[in-house]
């Protein structure tokens, strides 16, 4: 098998609202029981990927937390594992905090390990993919880098301010970015294979060209002058790069026909866990087409919502359409509908919280 | 590594009494609770009470209790100095194989395990009681008390004061007698098969019993005994809290309906202190159906619920179909009942299949066992 170095590129320009105030959006807690980035890291670790890199661009606290050694993703912990590679130097910088400035500030990462080929992959874009066909491919075409999309067909809704390619005779001729002007596109998924050398050169390229260039941005500039081949990705895809589009995925897996798309026996989604019990449903529990994760205590009325570890929702509470992140607590009595509850909030008042078609949200530890 | 206190867990008994659930496992490995096997009470007690290390003693059906356990990171015994070592009655060197004869012999055959950390004190425990317990506080007693040796025991009623071996104490606590099954206790102080010894001392007693051909080598039976026959200090240490020995399909049930009416085992740790470990499962999360009706109940992450689940236990990746009525059961892992399937009062073995046209143990208030 190809020898394949992985790279979870966390420097996207996607925030979540409050969400991400405290924490990139790699640690958002999603489902009930995960962090949005063991998607990317579970699709690595399936494609026997033994040696990833975490480009971390700010936030860093909750990651090193959720991340240990690496090895809930089954990351063997004496070779390989899991490198967060944090750009100090300019993590305050604004323009200056970017892809590249992280990778060549974390350089021996690149240049230590010898394996051939590179996939780059964000957080924020969940998929199950395999780099195993997508590195397959690569190296059958012979090309020296590969970009992965999707044809989409509701890319006025989606994806926006992502970018988009238009692929001629299997390669990228133009990466421009989404402004959802049409329905039909072929999204980025900004997923890369780089041959290793490849990427160390176009590293060196875009210093010459901008300190402020991004690893998007050399792509797109030298997309004329290097082949740059199109892999064309069809199973799921689903990118989190809004507040609203965080709420409509979460709603959007309460449904199991989408679900069963992305948890399968055959491709384990893994995280790392907390010895929670399991959940406890009391006398007066009612729930329907909810996620519930261990360790919640419900004896309220719950539909179509996603309940974290630890939450506990009182007797007559009403939760309908919500997502409720770890340790908050709905207290009896209280409603709350199309509603993100942030980790450890209190609602301690009978009190009535509705959101609109956008979800309101509670901040984390808020009391109300 | 010098230790203060190493702890051993006899893991090695079948547990006839719970038919078929332990015909390929042994008993504390049996599942309990929704998530967990039921060594994980005692070794996250050990982890808990800063014990970190732990030796695991088994014999009747030892595999999987052995890869379970494995070398105690699910308990966070995986420090450099920390460890759960798992002792198999084997070949030895200088007797050749052997099983362990009774739980004293199971000790000493592993005295040079617990030479290795030259512990002061030396922790015996059950590997199939249910409960929580602090053991540094019976350490703290048993230093304070200048004793050899250290009891826990658990008041309990006269009627089942026959049942148990029973502590005769002193005002102090200290022991004068002990009674095994006494058919007329004099106290309802019953042993909960918990020992601190001073190390050196149980040493001598360890091996002056493997040489007596008539002992049983038992703790209840024969060291206990003797060493109240020497004049040794014994005390009895009263614990108090949720106790369950589940010997029984009977009170297997039993003890997984407590975790359901009982506050008295707290899983969901409220006080923040003491978490109860266990192997935590790559299921997906717990699905919730339109049509599902879910009251007093325990269900675990991987289970999918369409149908009606009341007063049960539910294990990983437990299949509820639509219409399926399941009350006051424990559902064993991968479980699968069909819709309009229905039953009461069961416990069903792992991986089962409950037919849609299946009317189980409805109107009874006996448990019934569903297995192979």
């Amino acid at each position: 098998m190809a020898r394949v170095l992985g790279i979870v590129n966390l420097h996207s320009h996607v925030s979540l609202k409050g969400l991400t105030n405290t924490r990139p959006v790699a640690s958002v807690s999603f489902l009930g029981r995960y962090g949005i980035i063991d998607f990317v890291l579970s699709n690595m670790s399936n494609s026997q990927i033994e040696n990833v890199g975490v480009l971390i661009k700010e936030k860093p606290r909750s990651l090193f937390k959720h991340l240990g050694n690496g090895n809930s993703w089954n990351f063997n912990s004496k070779s390989g594992g899991v490198s967060l590679l944090y750009n100090e130097k300019f993590a305050n910088e604004g323009k200056y905090n970017h892809d590249i400035n992280n990778i060549k500030e974390n350089i021996s990462f690149l240049k230590k390990n010898q394996e051939d080929y590179v996939v780059i992959a964000p957080a924020h874009i969940i998929t199950t993919m395999d780099y195993r066909e997508l590195v397959d491919a690569h190296i059958k075409t012979g090309a020296q880098i590969t970009m992965v999309y999707q044809s989409v067909d509701s890319a006025d809704e989606q994806f926006i301010g992502s970018d988009y390619v238009r692929v001629k005779d299997g390669c990228v001729q133009e990466i421009r970015q989404n402004k959802g002007n049409r329905k039909e596109r072929d999204v980025s998924l900004e997923t890369y294979v780089f041959n290793r050398e490849t990427l160390l050169d176009l590293i060196s390229q875009a210093e010459t060209m901008s300190s402020f260039f991004d690893l998007r941005d050399i792509l797109a500039y030298v997309c004329d002058e290097r082949k740059i081949y199109a892999y064309k990705y069809k199973g799921f895809a689903r990118n989190i790069n809004s507040f609203a589009e965080y709420y409509k995925v979460s709603m959007e897996f309460l449904d199991m026909n989408v679900s069963t798309q992305v948890f399968k026996s055959t491709w384990p989604i893994f995280t790392n866990t907390n010895d929670t019990p399991p959940t406890k449903y009391l006398k007066n529990a009612q729930v329907k087409k909810s996620f519930i994760a261990n360790g919640a205590i419900v004896d309220g009325y719950v539909e179509g919502s996603v309940l974290s570890r630890n939450v506990i929702v009182g007797k007559d509470a009403v939760v309908k359409n919500c997502i409720v992140l770890n340790g908050a607590y709905i207290c009896p009595g209280a409603t709350i509908e199309n509603v993100i509850i942030d980790k450890d909030v209190r609602i301690q008042h009978k009190t009535s919280l509705n959101g609109s078609t956008e979800p309101l949200y509670i901040k984390e530890g808020d009391i109300v | 590594m010098q230790k203060e206190m190493v702890a051993m867990i006899l893991a090695g008994g079948r547990g006839t009494r719970l038919e078929s659930l332990t015909a390929k496992v042994a008993k504390p490995a049996v599942y309990f609770g929704g998530k967990y096997r039921i060594i994980d009470f005692p070794l996250s007690n050990c982890a808990n009470s800063g014990i970190d290390i732990v030796g695991v003693l088994t014999q009747y059906e030892s595999v999987l209790l052995g890869t379970y356990v494995g070398g105690g990171s699910k308990w966070g015994l995986d420090g450099n100095n920390s460890l759960a070592a798992i002792l198999p009655a084997r070949e030895r060197g200088e007797v050749g194989a052997s099983w362990y004869q009774g739980t004293a012999d199971a000790i000493y055959q592993n005295i040079s395990f617990l030479d290795q950390y030259d512990p002061e004190y030396v922790l015996i425990l059950s590997g199939d009681h249910i409960y929580k317990m602090d053991y540094s506080d019976m350490l703290a007693a048993h230093k304070e008390q200048g004793a050899d040796a250290t009891i826990a025991v658990l008041d309990v009623s006269l009627e089942e004061a026959s049942r148990f071996g029973i502590m005769n104490t002193d005002a102090d606590r200290m022991i004068v007698e002990f009674e095994e099954k006494p058919e007329h206790p004099k106290s309802t102080l019953a042993s909960m098969g918990i020992y601190i010894f001073n190390y050196q001392k149980l040493r001598s007693y360890l091996k002056a019993d493997a040489m007596d051909e008539n002992s049983k080598h038992d703790f209840g039976m024969n060291i206990i005994p003797a060493m109240l026959n020497d004049q040794s200090k014994l005390y009895a240490y009263e614990f108090q809290g949720y106790w369950k020995d589940v010997g029984t399909v009977d009170s297997l049930w039993q003890a997984n309906m407590d975790l359901l009416n009982d506050q008295d085992l707290d899983l969901y740790n409220t006080k923040k202190d003491w978490k109860i470990y266990s192997e935590d499962s790559l299921s997906k999360p717990q699905i919730i159906g339109l049509e599902a009706s879910l009251k007093n109940s325990l269900v675990t992450q991987g289970c999918v619920v369409n149908g009606q689940v009341e007063g049960s236990v539910l294990f990983e990746n437990v299949y509820i179909g639509e219409g399926a009525e399941v009350i006051d059961s424990v559902l064993m892992p991968g479980v699968l009942v069909e819709e309009g399937a229905k039953l009461n009062r069961c416990i069903v073995d792992e991986g089962m299949v409950i037919k849609s046209n299946e009317r189980i143990n409805l109107d009874s208030d006996k448990v019934e066992l569903v297995s192979r």
